[in-house]
């Protein structure tokens, strides 16, 4: 790997993808760029108009912020992590870290990159009944997304941005936001991610091609192992140490990149998951479909937004009835085995999701998972979204002076992550109906 | 006024009163109005409870119901001169509360320390030291605790306290209950013998409310408790012998039919309990104003204590060594529903990161028989046989309540809840354990949290009761119990002594130590082992060493 990293060679800007991006107007279209990936492959990213062959010298602080996609906070300290158990104790570990709800990967990423909680982002799940077109769908559309990002923030003020997604949702409601994007690929199907190899490369390559001040990158494959592995019960969590050993050694790669490049002192990490996970065996599955539709009140008046470990209820009859059909959603989900919770969405504040979420929140137990329209729709045992997979690893590390060593019995959420990063690069926070929910975890 | 009586101002408080033996000597001979000592309890952030006991004459001794009803001030300084007075004022106590003095301190800063004394008739008691709990939103580097339970006064010395005593690193005492026994002189004395190393008074087993009263004051007169008590606060819980032997809702093995009535009996042992300890009981310092025990006591987002009563609200304990399947009758309770939704709401807090349960009996499963969990109920449904959680060994701790337990470790995984440690007396020995959700899966499963269990301080355990030397008999034991419950990491059947708890953001750790013999007046103190969980893995791991030690 070449060390030359602020070389006034030539751009690696190439055109690229013509027929795609003839398809937008002119002012939106991307350019186009081919990096050599340090597997030798050609990585593509696409660029901002106007965008910088390298970071201006706006500010010498770096921050990456690592989404170790699904990660449960143990598994740091299993043993099968040991890099990433190393770079946490080397920096300041948040205990108490906890993802929000509904605790799902584009929610949580959402949340990490605007600072702001769903019901002023407008994405709340992975999934919702989209009642603009009567269907449920994946809010995986940049138009989803109504806050304003992080990633939007920086370039505003002079600073570049790069996103390293390896979930093509994710990189689909990013859109256009970083100053530099990569396009994941390859895909696997199924998972509709790409391999931490991959997604590792490309990190690295943005970094040592573009250094932009802030990279947020997505490592898909500890989440994923759970959702593509279909067998069940404790095999599938031997395959996950796997995945954890796997996923450790991209870290590494990216710190030693960091080290070995002079980045490191300047650098600050950002490590998270966006959730937790949980186990789900075969039988062990809740299908509200049928209840709902059981019932005479009910009856063709219900929509199900299916989020793995979340159902969300949409009430889809005349407005006159809703308040009697919310109560009735309540009752009929509260008494089905393996619900452990239902709440009226607009007489739960707290949860703060926004009308995009529905009418009512339907929540599994422990080891179990909603599986809609029928019980055979969902067969992924890997599951989120419930409160039983809240607790996330979360910790600052990096060479910076400004991350200290240690712990903190303080509340750490995803929500934090905009203002903590906002901090270090030295950006003012966002005031007035923008202004941040999350706190910065900085104390300097 | 007594002879010999220290003036207030006169008495030589300038020297390390809580660490110099002649000082604690020539303090507790010039306090005789306060020959108790004194003690405080249950700290928040800006308040405390003290505690004396005054004997205004020399026949208002305790549980005599004589002497005059008397005025005690307190006094809380911020330096042992008493110059720099945070707060003060006047308890007026009588024969009805058998002279003892009992008030809620308000007016402190958070996470300071505190001197505080009590004065009757211009003299003063000895002087206490006690810390604040830290601000409610404060996050504390470090939180570290002596952690005792079994102290059977004939059984031995208390060296236990004596060592934690002369510590100066500890921000509280957490004693889980069996602070004081019931017995007879002759009965559970020291090993298989039932030696009497000294004699319980009055040479009865207690069961009026004077022989209530009279033992708590034997017990409060002995100087390895006073002195712990000066320099630190307890958080104190009772197990059964603060009222009797596996007592339960409506009786104890410990309580016969010529005793009285049983609801009769259990008042009075919380009356003294009330009169005698630094207990907020029934929420508050005053007597007599309620009898609920189970509380939470909060350092700032560190930690949150819960302190448990496992005896007021359970049903009876099942038939023994028969296997009974009610044992996971989800009927039977050990907490009753109350305590269970206030625990489980507890330990839900989003406020703080360590849950800390004070829990007077094991609830670590421990059994013998090994199922899975998932053919349990279908086996079950054939039978009626198997108790859910396979068999106990002990049905007085959580295990002969399992649906309790089965609740609130299911709550503690629905709701994504980590960092639960039990800290643990009751049984006589050492022992730390993960929290298995299924123990025949473990340890490939996950775990609720993890479960502390400190030594007793000097109640027989299995070596003395099988008369055996200190690790033999007990090996044989100990290796069968773990080998059955693979999460059971530490066990020691055979010391006695006390555990001390330190809890940072990082992990909880606790530390064992064992005392030398019980019949000797200075034994020494060893470490023995030291476990820890870090934060968000619910599972023990062995930490390299003790923690502090001054």
């Amino acid at each position: 790997m070449g060390h030359d990293h602020r070389s006034s060679g030539p751009s690696p800007f190439l055109d690229g993808d013509p027929e795609r991006e003839q398809q937008r107007p002119a002012a939106q279209r991307r350019t186009f760029l081919k990096v050599a990936g340090a597997g030798g492959a050609s990585l593509l990213f696409s660029a901002a108009a106007g965008a910088p062959a390298q970071a201006a010298p706006k500010s010498w602080n770096r921050a990456y912020v690592l989404v170790v996609d699904g990660c449960r906070p143990d598994e740091i300290d299993s043993g099968f992590m040991p890099n990433l158990r190393a770079l946490r104790d080397g920096g300041f570990n948040f205990p108490r870290g906890r993802s929000m709800p509904i605790l799902e990967t584009i929610p949580n990423h959402v949340m990490m990159m605007t600072g702001v909680r769903p019901d002023r982002s407008g994405v709340p799940a992975n999934s919702i009944f989209d009642r603009t077109i009567g269907e449920e769908r994946t809010l995986d559309r940049p138009g989803d997304l109504v806050a304003p990002t992080l990633l939007w923030w920086a370039r505003k003020h002079g600073l570049t941005a790069g996103t390293v997604l390896s979930k093509e949702y994710l990189y689909g409601i990013f859109g256009r936001q970083a100053t530099f994007r990569w396009e994941p690929r390859p895909i696997v199907p199924i998972s509709g991610h790409a391999p931490d190899a991959f997604t590792m490369d490309a990190a690295l390559s943005i970094v040592e091609q573009f250094d932009p001040h802030l990279v947020f990158v997505n490592l898909g494959d500890v989440d994923r192992v759970g959702h593509t592995d279909l067998t069940g019960g404790l095999s599938l969590e031997v395959l996950r140490r796997t995945a954890l050993v796997a996923t450790d050694q991209q870290v590494k790669r990216f710190v030693d990149m960091l080290k070995a490049t002079g980045r490191w002192e300047k650098s600050m990490l950002v490590v998270l998951a966006d959730h937790s996970m949980d186990w789900s065996l075969p039988h062990k599955v809740i299908s509200l479909t049928r209840p709902l539709e059981a019932d005479p009140l009910l009856r063709g008046k219900v929509a199900i937004a299916q989020n793995g470990g979340a159902d969300l209820l949409y009430w889809t009859g005349p407005a006159s009835g809703r308040e009697a059909g919310v109560r009735r959603m309540l009752q009929v989900a509260a008494a089905q085995p393996g619900v452990l919770s239902a709440h009226d969405r607009v007489r739960t504040p707290s949860l703060r999701l926004g009308p995009n979420a529905g009418d009512v929140i339907v929540y599994c137990q422990a080891g179990w998972r909603f599986s809609d329209p029928s019980v055979v729709s969902n067969p992924i045992p890997g599951n989120h979204g419930h409160p039983a997979t809240g607790p996330i690893p979360f910790f600052l590390s990096g060479g910076h002076p400004a991350i200290r060593r240690g712990s903190s019995s303080e509340p750490a959420y995803t929500v934090d992550v905009t203002p903590t990063v906002a901090k270090f690069l030295g950006l003012p926070a966002m005031t007035g109906r923008t202004a941040w929910d999350g706190k910065s975890l900085l104390r300097w | 006024m007594l002879a010999g009586g220290a003036l207030v101002g006169a008495a030589a408080l300038v020297v390390s009163p809580f660490d110099d033996d002649e000082a604690r000597a020539a303090l507790a001979g010039a306090s005789p109005y306060f020959r108790h000592g004194v003690a405080s309890g249950d700290p928040l952030a800006n308040r405390v409870v003290l505690w004396t006991r005054v004997t205004p004459t020399p026949d208002a001794t305790p549980g005599s119901g004589r002497g005059p009803a008397v005025t005690v001030e307190y006094q809380v300084a911020t330096d042992t001169r008493f110059r720099q007075l945070v707060t003060r004022g006047t308890v007026r106590t009588d024969a009805a509360a058998d002279h003892t003095v009992k008030v809620d301190a308000w007016g402190m800063q958070p996470g300071r320390w505190y001197y505080y004394r009590f004065l009757h008739r211009g003299v003063a008691s000895p002087v206490g030291r006690t810390k604040t709990a830290p601000a409610y939103t404060s996050a504390p580097a470090r939180l570290r605790m002596g952690v005792v339970s079994c102290a059977n006064l004939q059984a031995g010395y208390f060296h236990a306290y004596r060592h934690l005593a002369a510590r100066n690193d500890l921000d509280a005492i957490l004693h889980l209950g069996d602070y004081l026994y019931e017995y007879a002189p002759g009965q559970y004395g020291m090993g298989q013998d039932d030696v009497d190393v000294r004699r319980h008074v009055p040479a009865r087993e207690m069961v009026s409310l004077a022989d209530y009263r009279q033992r708590h004051g034997q017990y409060k007169e002995d100087p390895d408790l006073q002195w712990l008590h000066s320099k630190y606060p307890f958080v104190v819980t009772w197990d059964d012998h603060e009222s009797t032997n596996d007592a339960w809702r409506d009786g104890a093995e410990n309580h016969q039919p010529g005793e009285g009535d049983w609801a009769t009996r259990r008042s009075r042992a919380h009356r003294a309990y009330d009169e005698w300890m630094p207990v907020r009981l029934g929420s508050t310092a005053a007597l007599g104003d309620g009898t609920r025990l189970f509380r939470s006591l909060r350092f700032g987002t560190l930690a949150e204590l819960s302190m448990l009563d496992l005896r007021t609200y359970r049903d009876q304990q099942v038939a023994y060594p028969v296997v009974d399947p009610a044992v996971s009758d989800p009927a039977r309770t050990i907490t009753g529903r109350e305590q269970l939704a206030w625990l489980k709401k507890a330990v839900a807090s989003t406020a703080v990161q360590w849950k800390l349960v004070g829990n007077p009996v094991m609830i670590a499963p421990v059994t013998f028989a090994q199922l899975p969990t998932d053919l349990i109920d279908p086996v079950n449904d054939v039978t009626g046989l198997l108790p859910r959680d396979g068999a106990p060994y002990n049905v007085d701790q959580w295990d002969g309540y399992t649906d309790d337990r089965r609740e609130l470790f299911t709550h503690i995984r629905d709701q994504g809840i980590r960092d639960t440690v039990f800290v643990t007396g009751d049984i006589h020995s050492g022992w730390a354990a993960d929290l298995p959700y299924d123990v025949a899966t473990y340890p490939l499963g996950r775990s609720a949290g993890v479960e502390f269990v400190a030594s007793s301080v000097t109640s027989n355990n299995l070596k003395d009761i099988l008369g055996a030397p200190p690790r033999t008999a007990s090996l044989a034991v100990e290796t069968v119990i773990r080998t059955a419950n693979r999460h059971v990491r530490y066990l020691d059947f055979d010391s006695h002594g006390y555990s001390v708890l330190d809890v940072t953001p990082a992990r909880a750790q606790m530390d064992w130590y064992t005392t030398g013999p019980r019949d000797q007046r200075n034994a020494g103190s060893t470490w023995a082992a030291s476990f820890q969980t870090l934060a968000g893995t619910n599972k023990l791991s062995r930490a390299a060493g003790p923690v502090g030690g001054n």
